[in-house]
């Protein structure tokens, strides 16, 4: 039921050109399919693992890079690159979630903290391959998904998919085992989940999303510097899953379009940028830690349900109490 | 070879004095603050507002910065650390604490600017030092002077007690009649004036710049990580090493790839001894 609707929500959405979108819009559209892209794979890091990964900036900017330096420098077949970018992102993912997921939570976050710094104290260092601080022009995919129309489409079709795939991992055993982990590592444990290797998986596999994000991003500004994946970004990311809700899928989705469309709205917001992302994290954290995806399953809930929920008094019955007292033995 | 070890023993004794505010405040809530940092940064800043911009002198600006870090500090412990620590959601302070610094160090870029701007000098000397040069002995001093106190402070004072009772159990000290609330806010104030005190010493070598703050709080993390969480000794090891890695790395590599060697040194001490070199041994998780 849930499929059919989300299938019918994607096609929907790729009706979208049709009604008369123009580019700019047809743009930001495509920008919240490519960061939603990234935003499931790293809600199942999360949302749902409870790994406080404020890095994933780093990881967007590897798959953009390998994107950028195959299609653009090396004239590679751009749906191989977009492979290469999602490899690459997988890979270093493994390489940065296997030392550091081992740490407690703070070390963690703070490991991918040094890790986006890294990429890009990397990018501007390793100017032969990066272009440096001038940076990279990036070409777009063939036909048909040159064109804004077709670009947008490409990157709902991933979106959906990608949904599709966390929703899966979400729902079942193993969404489960991921939020055991996240609120007791050590009842995970002991109800024969492997924790390490569990947030080893979704780490990798939140990699690969990022790279492919990353590959599309490159492939939409059409050309990255080291300045495009600012500490920002990465924050950005973090604030959408949060907002959205930690363990569901919906919220954090609400969240991406919601907070990707602000700023374009409201033009005060993106001169403010971070202190707007950390005043709605403030916010949420003292005023609703649980984001806003339970107080929308609530709603829903009451809509559903048409009126109040049967309210019915419990009362102690007296007699029968006084009867079984009666009967206890002195 | 010795301007090298002198600047990298000098950036790695603000790192020191970094390391030591976020023990401060760990040892009395459990809790690592990413705003640690931009108390340091809001020292530095806060020093050259008020004495390039108002031209306070020297001697009334440095206390001026001293009441903005205690100040920040106060603010930390209320707004992101008093609230979330109520709830038993162990990682809610990350986010808290994250949010207030990620709001700071943008309030600081949109009001003060995003370039570095300049430190004044603070007492009267040559620009041709060398190695004597107060940019460097200012943040070492400031370190050995931190420390001293703080161990008098823990081994002398009743408060020192109380904080150390605090930071053993925190249950049993309430038992026994200690204000916890009140130990960890004025935990939080200390942390904050010597992360104020260390960023207005450092500011001739780190200048006023907004984006000291989230360097700071890396750095500052990876010398407690090296060293030990809660140690003092661990904090000042940690710090200048990391120091005198850096300064060596630039030496011999060039600038660019400073923060990668740093973390990857954190990352191998790390799997090698995960307590740190000074750190006491974690307890069993069950």
């Amino acid at each position: 039921m849930r499929f059919l609707g989300g299938l019918g929500a994607t096609l929907a959405l790729a009706a979208l050109p049709l009604a008369g979108v123009n580019t700019y819009q047809l743009h930001v559209a495509s920008l919240i399919a490519v960061y939603w892209i990234l935003i499931a794979g790293l809600n199942l890091v999360v949302g749902y693992s409870g790994q406080i990964s404020i890095g994933h900036v780093g990881l967007l900017a590897i798959g953009a890079y390998v994107f950028a330096a195959l299609a653009g420098t090396h004239d590679v077949n751009s749906w191989l690159a977009l492979i290469a970018s999602g490899l690459a992102g997988g890979l270093c993912g493994l390489l940065l979630g296997l030392p550091s997921l081992r740490l407690p939570g703070f070390y963690f976050a703070m490991a991918t903290l040094a890790f986006s710094l890294i990429v890009g104290e990397l990018a501007l260092g390793l100017g032969d391959l990066t272009g440096g601080g001038v940076g990279l022009a990036v070409p777009g995919f063939p036909p048909p998904f040159a064109s804004p129309a077709g670009f947008y489409e490409l990157s709902l079709a991933l979106a959906a998919l990608t949904t599709w795939l966390t929703w899966n991992v979400a729902r079942q055993l193993w969404g489960r085992a991921l939020l055991a982990v996240r609120d007791s590592p050590v009842a995970a444990a002991g109800a024969a989940i492997s924790v390490y290797r569990m947030k080893l998986t979704v780490f990798v596999f939140s990699g690969v999303t990022a790279g492919v994000a990353g590959g599309l991003f490159a492939s939409l500004q059409s050309y990255i510097t080291p300045d495009t994946f600012a500490f920002d970004i990465g924050m950005f990311f973090f604030v959408c899953i949060i907002i959205g809700g930690r363990g569901g899928v919906v919220g954090p989705l609400l969240g991406t379009v919601v907070l990707t469309l602000l700023p374009e709205v409201v033009a005060p917001l993106a001169r403010l940028g971070n202190f707007f992302y950390g005043l709605l994290l403030l916010a949420v954290v003292l005023l609703m830690p649980e984001g806003i995806g339970p107080l929308l399953a609530a709603i829903a809930a009451r809509l559903t349900r048409r009126g109040r929920p049967e309210s019915r008094v419990v009362s102690p019955d007296l007699d029968r109490l006084r009867a079984a007292l009666a009967d206890e033995p002195r | 070879m010795w301007p090298v070890i002198v600047s990298g023993l000098a950036v790695g004794a603000s790192y020191a004095t970094t390391a030591l505010a976020y023990n401060l405040m760990f040892s009395t809530s459990k809790v690592l603050s990413v705003t640690t940092g931009q108390i340091v940064m809001l020292g530095a800043v806060a020093g050259a507002w008020l004495m390039n911009s108002l031209g306070w002198p020297a001697l009334l600006a440095l206390p001026g910065a001293i009441l903005v870090g205690a100040a920040f500090g106060a603010l930390t412990e209320w707004v992101a650390v008093r609230r979330v620590l109520k709830r038993s959601d162990e990682h809610l302070w990350i986010l808290s604490t994250l949010a207030l610094a990620t709001m700071t160090q943008q309030a600081v870029a949109l009001v003060w600017g995003t370039e570095p701007r300049p430190f004044p000098r603070l007492l009267p000397q040559s620009f041709e030092a060398g190695i004597a040069d107060q940019k460097f002995w200012l943040p070492i001093g400031v370190m050995i002077a931190a420390v001293a106190a703080l161990e008098g402070f823990y081994r002398r004072t009743m408060w020192g007690k109380l904080f150390q009772a605090t930071s053993e159990d925190p249950f049993a000290a309430e038992a026994r009649g200690v204000d916890t609330g009140r130990v960890r806010m004025l935990s939080y104030v200390l942390a904050g004036a010597l992360g104020g005190l260390s960023g207005f010493a450092a500011g001739e070598l780190t200048f006023a710049y907004f984006a000291l703050g989230l360097s700071m709080t890396l750095n500052g993390f990876i010398a407690i990580a090296v060293g030990g969480l809660g140690s003092s000794v661990g904090a000042v090891a940690g710090g200048l090493a990391l120091g005198l890695l850096g300064a060596f790395a630039t030496y011999l590599f060039g600038g660019a790839f400073q923060q990668t060697i740093a973390v990857g040194a954190l990352m191998v001490v790390l799997l090698i001894r995960p307590e740190g070199l000074f750190g006491a041994r974690g307890m069993r998780a069950v």
